[in-house]
């Protein structure tokens, strides 16, 4: 790795950790740019957000008339997407809540789905993956020394939402993902996990079983078949609302009952220890940056304050090992093999075959095609 | 009065395996998959839960012994009374299973087609480690019929009384009675059957099969007689599709559902 001078920016808190971050003369990175003249237009809080969501809402609510369901949304135990469930419902909606079980499933994040789906009296769907199948993807993509380890569980997520989606002719599809609390996140530090054949060449260069029953999705299917075969919307209903997160997990635990766990997402006990150890560890990439700056960019934390987070480590040493351990055993390897993994030297998603160009390409082509949909209505 | 703090009796999950996997069937057949057992374990673990069964059911089916490498990943992560049942024919493994932290051993087909073998066992670990599993099915007649090898062998025996009665004598700690025809239906236990076999019983009778919500838990204990009670599917599906989310009940619920059932 080329070695620069450290160097921080002086309005987030990102700093050289991203490998392809630029400064402008006043020391203000491309990430705080690129929120203010991309995403900020995105977010539309207070009044005008209300309207505008209650335009969609009652969009849904028409094109859902008859249905079982009007609506899908994902949960995971997590806050933003229990916050979403329980707007959904104050919203007037009539969603499916879908759970995707990776086998990583923390005890907190089932008990906090029990919470919210049975006070709200949401019905549940959960797909099980495939553990066998799972375990062998997990570990090919730790094998292969990317830092983007957690494209299994995040691919195959958005598989389970589309098909299911699609077997029950529920066009909308509500996320928890919003740009208040996860705007940044440099390229560098993961790779898209839309991409499928990124995720089988890995597979075929180590994995050791085939993928029969693994969810997954095309290229085809993400940015033409869904959104305009199936009709599928994707709602961040988040972004039209002041949505601060530390507000949304006091509601939740003084409401549900819901308990917090600490990190961002988690509930998954693999990417636990996949952001809090895995990647600074081996990468020196600590998610907690990004998010944390993600904060102060949309106004909800002061940059001191995010500074002094990052003064604390990322993981303990002690619950580091303890989380090593159990992810070993999981994953049916031994600590040792683990532990060299990590050590290895680390590999970018370029190292392996993949559709990045195309991806580039398509997405510009979907959005062209969007606009144009849009214009005719 | 009893306290809110800890259940007035056993309440305790059931996972099966097949083939190594983590199954749920309805009425022994249709097996389902719920997922990874370790994690499931593992959550049933934080949930302090009184007991966890582990019943591998394709084991006597294939003649095969227990699986005693995934057996020994399980106590290795669970620090609540474990439960084993599946391929046990001989007190060796018996013993083996209670060295390597499984509190009770629960037999069924050997038993069944061996009866000295609860006494062998009870000889090697203790009466109070040797489950004895009985598997009914309602005959034709509305009478009740014991099966074996995951419920495809009639048990020839004068009566299911006389069953029971025989297995506590050989030294059966427990009798965990599990209704085939109620298996993960979630439509409630068998009272009738319940009471029938808890009256003759001298020894605690865990009711499985068929649990419908904490409700049935506590009529079980209060009302037929159980000791404790077991459940598969309660604790694995929620709602109408059957999705897969463990849970398991406050100490609160049972409290609630044994005071609501005790009254006359
Ligand atoms: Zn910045």
């Amino acid at each position: 790795m080329k070695t620069r001078p450290y160097q921080i920016c002086t309005h987030c808190v990102m700093d050289t950790s991203d490998p392809e971050i630029v400064f402008d003369s006043a020391g203000v990175c491309n990430h705080c740019h690129d929120f203010e003249h991309h995403q900020k237009p995105q977010l539309i809080g207070g009044s005008a957000g209300a309207v505008a969501l209650d335009a969609i809402v009652t969009q849904i609510k028409e094109q859902g008339k008859g249905q079982e369901y009007d609506c899908i949304i994902g949960i995971s135990g997590g806050v933003d997407s229990s916050y979403v469930a329980y707007r959904v419902l104050e919203l007037g909606l009539r969603p499916l809540a879908v759970h995707v079980d990776t086998g990583w499933n923390s005890e907190l994040a089932v008990s906090n789905i029990e919470k919210i789906v049975s006070a709200l009296g949401i019905d549940l769907h959960t797909t099980v993956i495939d553990w066998e199948e799972m375990r062998d993807l997990q570990l090919a993509f730790l094998r292969s020394g990317v830092a983007n380890c957690d494209v299994p569980q995040d691919h195959t997520f958005v598989a389970v939402l589309f098909k299911l989606a699609a077997r029950k002719s529920i066009r909308w599809i509500i996320s928890g993902h919003n740009l208040q609390t996860e705007s940044i996140l440099p390229e560098a530090w993961g790779y898209t996990s839309i991409d499928r054949k990124h995720l089988r060449s890995i597979h075929n260069l180590y994995g050791s079983r085939p993928l029969r029953t693994f969810p997954t999705y095309s290229l085809f299917d993400y940015t033409f078949y869904w959104p305009f075969v199936k009709r599928n919307k994707i709602l961040k209903m988040l972004n039209f609302e002041d949505y601060n997160k530390q507000s949304a997990k006091q509601f939740l635990i003084e409401r549900f009952g819901w308990r917090d766990y600490g990190g961002k997402h988690y509930e998954s006990r693999f990417t636990k220890f996949f952001q809090s150890y895995y990647l600074p560890k081996k990468f020196g990439f600590d998610k907690r940056r990004a998010h944390l700056a993600s904060l102060v960019v949309s106004g909800q934390l002061s940059r001191e304050a995010a500074l002094s987070e990052l003064e604390l480590p990322p993981y303990n040493e002690a619950e580091a090992a303890e989380d090593c351990s159990f992810v070993a055993k999981k994953l049916g390897i031994n600590k040792s093999e683990l532990e060299s993994i990590i050590a290895a030297s680390p590999k970018t998603y370029r190292d392996y075959p993949s559709n990045a160009d195309l991806i580039d390409r398509l997405l510009r082509v979907k959005a062209k095609l969007a606009r144009l949909l849009r214009s005719d209505k | 009065m009893p306290s809110d703090s800890f259940n007035p009796f056993r309440v305790i999950p059931v996972l099966l395996l097949e083939e190594g996997r983590l199954v749920k069937t309805i009425r022994f057949s249709k097996p389902s998959y719920v997922g990874d057992l370790i994690n499931s374990v593992r959550i049933f673990n934080e949930k302090e839960v009184d007991e966890l069964a582990i019943l591998d059911i394709g084991a006597s089916k294939r003649g095969l012994s227990p699986n005693f490498d995934l057996i020994k990943d399980v106590t290795n992560e669970c620090f609540m009374p474990l439960a084993y049942g599946g391929g046990i024919s001989d007190a060796n493994q018996v013993r083996k299973l209670v060295e390597m932290g499984v509190e009770k051993v629960i037999i069924n087909s050997a038993a069944m087609a061996r009866p000295a073998l609860v006494s062998e066992a009870a000889k090697e670990v203790g009466s109070q480690s040797v489950v004895v599993s009985i598997d009914i099915k309602k005959t034709l007649f509305g009478g009740y019929q014991a099966r074996s090898v995951s419920g495809t062998k009639k048990v020839a025996a004068a009566s299911l009384q006389a069953l029971v009665k025989d297995f506590v004598e050989a030294g059966a700690g427990e009798i965990l009675l599990n209704n085939i025809d109620r298996d993960g239906t979630l439509l409630g236990y068998d009272h009738a059957l319940l009471k029938q076999v808890c009256t003759v019983a001298s020894v605690p009778v865990i009711s499985c099969g068929g649990a419908a919500d904490v409700a049935d838990l506590g009529k079980a204990v209060a009302q037929s007689g159980a000791s404790a009670c077991a459940a598969g599917a309660l604790f694995t599906f929620r709602g109408p599709h059957r999705a897969v989310l463990l849970s398991y009940p406050k100490p609160a619920e049972v409290n609630e559902a044994l005071r609501t059932s005790s009254i006359p």
